[in-house]
């Protein structure tokens, strides 16, 4: 009841909760979502999406452990050679196809937690957005490569060996010995 | 039968028996990689490593060497005992073997495991064999332990072409040298061979040869690791999501025993693998043959169609039937083919005799190919033991006597089976009404005024009799493809379009009539070869 007054009287006085202050606060504060939004915690599972490498291609190498390791069965991958005259052909492949169905996602994470490439990540920040047909949850791979993690970055943490880098496994036979 | 004891049960062994042979035969499976039961020695791999327990009354062999004692901080003097490679220790009666059981064997294993996985790359993500490596089973097994070596590991060639089928990558070799011995001893033809030593050593091909026997894809199959990968199935699939169907290769007369790979979701085959079988293959396929598996979803016919219109399965067994209808017997001909199962044949035998009351039946098949003598058959029909048997319920005559029967102009409807012809010949062309039950598009499916769409070996249990005559049964992987059905099935709705059902409905009451009514006591049972 004490809620209710509070709330009339901010709806009719214009004032409204700080969605940031709201949780610190005693008892139930509401906010008029959407238009206010509390901010999501630093590790909040949002909308995937696939990481790049340096030269902006997909670090995914299309291993299909997050399609296994996915309880809802919502990614498709077709994975692919890369072309004749790659640097990364012979021993590396990337997904043709990187498809998920975010409709029947449930954004439980264990795709991130399954990549061993870290590849796919949640920390976009973005909620699963409302769409009025099924096709539009349709995240095909462009459009999951072209979202960026809240700090901005497409990157991610850790880099990779690349070729041409000493580092890298492919060296040439005549090099090595 | 003498006896040796390993760890706590008494293993029964023949004379020339190693350790690891006689397990292996009573399905106790010692960890090893380099030890394959088709091939020579090598020892090298070192993870087959057991205990011989001495003979009573004498000393054990014992080592001297250095162990970390973490009481004192440092290394101090202990004695082990020698151990033996069970792969080459020869069993002898009474001997004592331990081997799960000995806590150095324990060690030595986990040891093993950790060099070999010193420079390896760990790069399973990207690895096909991830699901089925030697490196990944053991390491769970005989290690599970992280890797203490903080260096770069030896870099070594990657995505080394070593022929038109295979590739190589050093990193992930271990060395084992199987792919060495399978194309020595399997294929005679010593084309790979080790150079360098220690973490540099790699497999090679021999100077202006490239990897291209007839037995290549078997060194792929006997690699324990993903070194070498085909290039027929490097990137197409991940192994933990394919199931395997026991089936026949169809590729030559041979019959070798095969797994064929497939994926349930999407209903697609992806290899085959041989299944072991002494009385025919051993451990081994053809290269031709493990490619067969391409023809399961290449050039099919997936449609019924009516003088070149696709149409539905009704609609053609409806026209078929028309053609057939109150023709004169001796003007309809049956074409049998070796290419398919028996089942299928004896459908079609039946029709002949029982609904269409015709003699005329003739023999098609696929054109004679090149054979050797390890494997492949020079014929290239799976089943041409098969046919030849219902010479006791019917008059078999061959293709050539089809040709002049067709030239004489004598056959007015011809119902065919099988795909393709043993010779360039334009007689399908030349019949006024065919009806052709076909799997591939060929010269019957061009020339069938009505083409009916078989399933293939893949998409149907079916019998096959090999050269040797040995009947095997091939299990259905996937369901059929596209509108097509198995072959016995569309005679049997062909029969019922013309006013006679037959007795049977499912495979197996085909299969029990051709057991009744075809096999010749040459013949061995079906299920002698059939689970190898």
């Amino acid at each position: 009841m004490r809620h209710f007054f509070q709330n009339t009287k901010e709806m009719a006085f214009g004032m409204r909760n700080d969605p940031n202050l709201e949780a610190i606060e005693d008892g139930v504060n509401t906010i008029s979502y959407p238009e206010q939004r509390r901010p999501y915690p630093a590790r909040f599972r949002g909308v995937h999406r696939l990481t790049h490498r340096e030269d902006g291609s997909p670090r995914c190498v299309a291993c299909l452990c997050c399609s296994t390791a996915c309880p809802a069965q919502c990614i498709h991958i077709e994975a692919s050679e890369y072309p004749v005259g790659d640097k990364r052909r012979g021993y590396e492949r990337f997904p043709a196809r990187f498809v998920i169905d975010e409709l029947r996602c449930v954004f439980c994470g264990f795709c991130v937690e399954a990549c061993p490439c870290d590849a796919i990540r949640m920390d976009t920040g973005i909620h699963a957005p409302p769409y009025d047909s099924r096709e539009q949850f349709i995240y095909e791979k462009d459009l999951l490569m072209g979202f960026a993690g809240r700090d901005g970055s497409q990157a991610s943490a850790n880099p990779r060996h690349e070729p041409g880098e000493a580092s890298h496994p492919g060296v040439d036979r005549e090099r090595q010995h | 039968m003498p006896t040796f004891k390993l760890d706590d049960r008494e293993i029964p062994f023949e004379p020339g028996d190693t350790i690891i042979r006689a397990a292996h035969r009573v399905g106790i499976d010692i960890p090893h990689y380099c030890w394959h039961p088709g091939l020579s020695v090598a020892a090298n791999c070192r993870m087959c490593l057991v205990e011989i327990m001495p003979p009573p009354g004498r000393p054990a062999l014992m080592l001297d060497v250095l162990s970390w004692d973490a009481e004192k901080g440092e290394y101090v003097p202990q004695k082990k005992p020698k151990l033996q490679p069970a792969c080459q220790f020869g069993a002898a009666d009474g001997l004592v073997v331990k081997s799960g059981t000995s806590e150095h064997v324990i060690k030595a294993r986990s040891a093993v495991q950790e060099l070999l996985l010193l420079n390896h790359p760990v790069d399973c993500p990207i690895c096909d064999q991830a699901g089925e490596c030697r490196l990944q089973d053991y390491w769970l097994e005989h290690q599970a332990k992280k890797k203490r070596m903080r260096d770069e590991p030896v870099h070594k060639p990657k995505g080394v072409v070593f022929g038109p089928t295979i590739v190589y990558d050093a990193e992930r070799c271990i060395v084992c040298t199987r792919c060495v011995r399978v194309s020595e001893e399997l294929a005679k033809d010593p084309v790979l061979s080790v150079r360098e030593r220690g973490n540099l050593n790699e497999i090679v091909v021999a100077p202006g040869r490239e990897l291209d026997h007839k037995y290549t894809l078997m060194t792929e199959y006997v690699c324990p690791v993903g070194a070498l990968t085909a290039v027929d199935f490097r990137f197409k699939a991940r192994v933990w999501f394919l199931r395997s169907a026991r089936t026949v290769c169809t590729g030559c007369a041979t019959g070798c025993n095969s797994f064929t790979d497939f994926d349930p979701r999407n209903q697609k085959v992806y290899r085959y693998r041989p299944r072991e079988n002494e009385l025919v293959n051993k451990y081994w396929m053809c290269d031709d043959g493990m490619l067969e598996h391409r023809r399961i979803h290449e050039g099919r016919v997936l449609t019924a169609r009516v003088r070149g219109e696709n149409t539905t399965r009704e609609a053609a067994l409806e026209k078929a039937a028309d053609f057939l209808r109150g023709k004169e017997p001796s003007s309809i001909g049956v074409v049998l083919s070796p290419e398919h199962s028996q089942e299928d044949n004896l459908a079609l035998v039946w029709l002949a005799r029982e609904v269409l009351g015709t003699t005329q039946v003739f023999v098609g098949g696929r054109p004679e190919g090149t054979g050797d003598d390890i494997l492949i058959n020079a014929d290239k029909n799976a089943n041409s033991a098969g046919v030849a048997e219902f010479v006791d319920l019917i008059a078999l005559r061959s293709f050539s006597e089809f040709e002049a029967t067709v030239a004489g102009g004598k056959l007015d409807v011809v119902v065919s089976l099988g795909s393709a012809v043993p010779h360039d010949t334009q007689a399908p062309g030349k019949v006024r009404a065919l009806v052709s039950l076909v799997t591939h598009e060929g010269p019957w499916s061009k020339a069938g005024a009505v083409v009916l769409p078989a399933s293939s070996w893949a998409e149907s249990d079916g019998t096959f009799v090999n050269a040797r005559g040995l009947a095997q049964e091939s299990e259905k992987a996937i369901s059929p493809q596209g509108d097509s059905r198995p072959a016995w099935r569309l005679v049997a709705e062909l029969a019922r379009a013309l006013g006679r059902a037959p007795s049977w409905r499912r495979v197996e009451d085909v299969r029990g009539s051709v057991t009744k009514a075809a096999r010749t006591s040459s013949v061995p049972a079906p299920s002698a070869g059939a689970n190898g």
